[in-house]
């Protein structure tokens, strides 16, 4: 096999090489952030895909209500931040050989089979009755699977682990996600309290400058 | 001078024109203003405002029944110089076959009977022929044993075809059966075996079907009616309400599996709530309704003769709401459904009253919601404060207040009528009959959701499957939306048939080329790079264009 292909065949090449596809590009040390970022913007493109189109009998809320975007960007692209920055405080700890730049375009490549999937069972849902929702559900089912299996070789060749070290790491990156996500909220609203706190002093302070 | 004059004309013109203006508008505003919001509810299930089914048409006090007859001695119905000639805390009322109501006067302990218009016709204060005795002090002070007559609180009456009337006599613990003369025929008291676990037997709501068994509300037994054969024997429970699964009785349920003996003594029993009141229709089903607050399970049930509820069975549908989804908390009460009567009327139309806001809300025999209608006491003219019990007849319903003492009279209006003519053809099949009525309701009331469904399915009916397809769209109704879409996707399937197995073959005979050509490494791939390389050279121009364009926009 010859290795030398642009970041796109790198791109094709991974996804459809699961188990050494990874492998290969750590040694040609290859993977571009560039198209990582792309694909990351893309996950927020078909979650609000997911969201907002579909057809009428199975997604009649994308035809009434009031969209809100800030849900749907949470759920793809802070998502993926924090599951980047989790995955990399757990595995330096653990030995692990990737840098944050490397766990980024890993996960971001895995993430590309889930981003098809999910966006050609909302544009098949304009085609089929009720009946025949099992080809919805297979479309996503196969895109998000075959994530889950990219995602596992991903962080195997990343870190160089063994395959249950790499699985029990995952798990635990999602606990350190949901720390996270915690933290988040708590920091926000906190922040939410000073700015109120300060608030108040300023119209205070403008109330007895005015009289 | 003249400026000021000017400024003074000036001045009072305005005043004059804003005075005018003020008038227009507090006329406009007195008109139209309507003493009962009405509203439905959409497919989210929020409410939107509605047009008024039902509009107010009368309100009738003891006073306009002619009840000052019954303390008039020249008149043939007087009682005593001392019979009150207005209603107290009347709980329900009945309208018997023959058109005529029955009214428990609770607090004055009495019956009136009056024909189909309120004017009075008879009252019945005392029943001779009884059984029970009671102890009376009387003027001496010595204590007597003597028959009872007078009923003490009653709450519930039904009158059946041949003007049998069956009295709850709530404090005497007792249902009178007696004739027109007040005759006792049978009382039906507690019963004496070991099945009936109550101490008491206060009765407050009775209806008897029509093979003459009687059926008896106890507030303190919540294991369904009290059943009697017409001889008066006890016979069993009928349709207890099931246990609303909370999460307290999961946790009791499992906690009882490890609990000890005693421990197990002192958990709290999963009890079903009782129901408060039931009406039994022209097709012998009871329906029953349940009054306590925030009790989804078997708030409504419509119940076979053996005690089965077939709402579910009858309607097709999984989960049935009835009285208003959405609780309202206003200046600190909180105030939530407690349907307290149920009325049956033509054509299955199910009346329910609900305690607490004095609305009533109207089903079809499908338990779709078509209007809500009356309101509580805030309100002028129909405004409720007790509502206790609702009869219906033909367009009008009446609704019995026992605070207010009087009956008021509900009359549908032009937009029920159409609503109801459209809901009785729609409810029987007949869609295409019914598309004129629903049409109809659509350009009267645009907020109602029924009427695009109806005419969706009328329209699918005639095979106009776009159309159909809009209103189901209108409608959010996912299920007729998805037959009108498969019935039109068939349509197209077949309309282009030649067209498409056309394209597909084309598509096979070039994949097979392709296919030779490959295999005999035949493709001119030079030739093509060169069409492509043309191809941009033509096109970058026309992409420079647009991208200049797209930034001398941005500048400008």
């Amino acid at each position: 096999m010859i290795y030398d292909m642009t970041p796109l065949q790198w791109l094709s090449h991974v996804i459809f090489h699961p188990f050494e596809g990874y492998e290969d590009m750590r040694w040609k040390k290859q993977g571009s952030i560039k198209i990582s970022m792309v694909i990351v913007f893309f996950l927020f493109v078909a979650q609000v895909f997911k969201a907002r189109f579909g057809g009428f009998a199975f997604n009649m809320r994308a035809y009434s209500d009031i969209f809100n975007v800030v849900p749907i960007l949470v759920q793809s692209v802070v998502y993926y931040l924090t599951w980047v920055v989790a995955n990399w405080s757990f595995c330096t700890l653990l030995d692990g050989e990737g840098n944050m730049k490397r766990i980024a375009i890993y996960s971001a490549y895995a993430l590309v089979p889930y981003i098809i999937g999910s966006i050609l069972s909302t544009a098949v849902s304009y085609f089929i009755t009720l009946d025949e929702t099992i080809w919805m559900t297979a479309l996503s089912q196969i895109g998000l699977w075959w994530s889950v299996v990219l995602m596992i070789s991903g962080m195997k060749a990343c870190h160089q682990y063994s395959f249950t070290k790499t699985i029990a790491c995952m798990v635990l990156t999602v606990i350190g996600m949901l720390l996270m996500l915690c933290l988040l909220v708590l920091i926000m609203s906190l922040f939410q309290q000073v700015w109120l706190f300060f608030f108040t002093i300023y119209t205070e302070i403008m109330y007895r400058v005015r009289s | 001078m003249i400026s000021v004059t000017r400024i003074n004309i000036k001045k009072t013109l305005c005043v004059l024109l804003a005075f005018l203006m003020t008038c227009s508008l507090m006329a406009t505003t007195v008109f139209a203003e309507d003493p009962c919001t009405s509203y439905s509810y959409n497919a989210w299930g929020k409410a939107v405002p509605s047009q008024n089914g039902y509009l107010v048409k009368d309100t009738i006090t003891g006073k306009d029944m002619g009840l000052d007859q019954l303390s008039d001695p020249e008149s043939p119905l007087f009682v005593s110089e001392k019979e009150p000639n207005a209603l107290n805390d009347a709980k329900d009322f009945f309208l018997s076959s023959k058109n005529e109501f029955y009214i428990v006067d609770t607090g004055n302990n009495r019956i009136l009977k009056t024909d189909v218009n309120f004017n009075l016709l008879a009252c019945y204060k005392t029943f001779t022929g009884s059984k029970l005795t009671e102890e009376v002090v009387d003027e001496t002070g010595a204590t007597v044993t003597r028959e009872v007559t007078d009923l003490k609180a009653p709450y519930g009456i039904y009158v059946d075809n041949d003007d049998i009337m069956y009295i709850a006599d709530r404090d005497n613990q007792r249902v009178v059966k007696c004739n027109q003369n007040g005759e006792v025929i049978t009382e039906y008291t507690r019963p004496d075996t070991e099945l009936y676990n109550s101490q008491s037997f206060y009765c407050t709501k009775v209806i008897v079907d029509a093979a003459k068994n009687v059926y008896v509300i106890c507030p303190a037994v919540n294991k369904g009616a009290i059943m009697f054969s017409p001889s008066g024997t006890f016979v069993g429970y009928y349709g207890a309400n099931r246990v609303e699964v909370t999460a307290e009785v999961i946790k009791n349920k499992i906690w009882r599996k490890f609990a000890s003996e005693s421990q197990r003594a002192t958990l709290v029993n999963a009890t079903p709530v009782e129901y408060a009141n039931f009406d039994i229709d022209s097709e012998g089903f009871i329906f029953t309704v349940t009054e306590v607050a925030n009790v989804s399970t078997d708030a409504v049930k419509k119940l076979n003769p053996a005690g089965n509820n077939i709402l579910e069975l009858t309607t097709n549908a999984a989960d049935l709401k009835f009285g208003d989804q959405e609780t309202v908390t206003y200046s600190g009460t909180t105030y939530q459904t407690r349907l307290t009567d149920i009325t049956i009327g033509d054509n299955g139309l199910i009346n329910i009253l609900d305690y607490t806001s004095g609305r009533i809300f109207q089903y079809d025999r499908d338990c779709n919601l078509l209007f809500t209608f009356g309101c509580d006491q805030e309100a002028q003219k129909s405004g409720f404060d007790n509502p206790n019990a609702i009869e219906c007849l033909g367009n009008l319903i009446y609704v019995l207040d026992g605070r207010n003492n009087d009956v008021t009279v509900f009359e549908e209006t032009l937009f029920g009528a159409y609503v109801h003519e459209a809901v009785e053809l729609f409810n029987r099949g007949l869609y295409e009959e019914a598309l004129e009525y629903w049409r109809e309701v659509a350009k009267r009331d645009g907020n109602y959701n029924m009427a695009y469904v109806a005419i969706g399915r009328a329209l699918l009916n005639q095979d106009n499957y776009d159309e159909a397809l809009e209103y189901f769209k209108i409608a959010f109704d996912d299920e007729d939306y998805n037959r009108a879409f498969e019935a039109r996707r068939k349509e197209m399937l077949r309309d282009n048939f030649t067209l498409i197995t056309f394209l597909i073959l084309i598509l096979v005979v070039i994949m097979i080329v392709i296919g030779y050509l490959k295999k005999k490494g035949k493709i001119p791939q030079k030739l093509i790079r060169t069409f492509f390389k043309w191809l941009g050279t033509k096109l970058k121009p026309l992409a420079d264009k647009v991208i200049t364009a797209a930034k001398g926009g941005k500048k400008k």
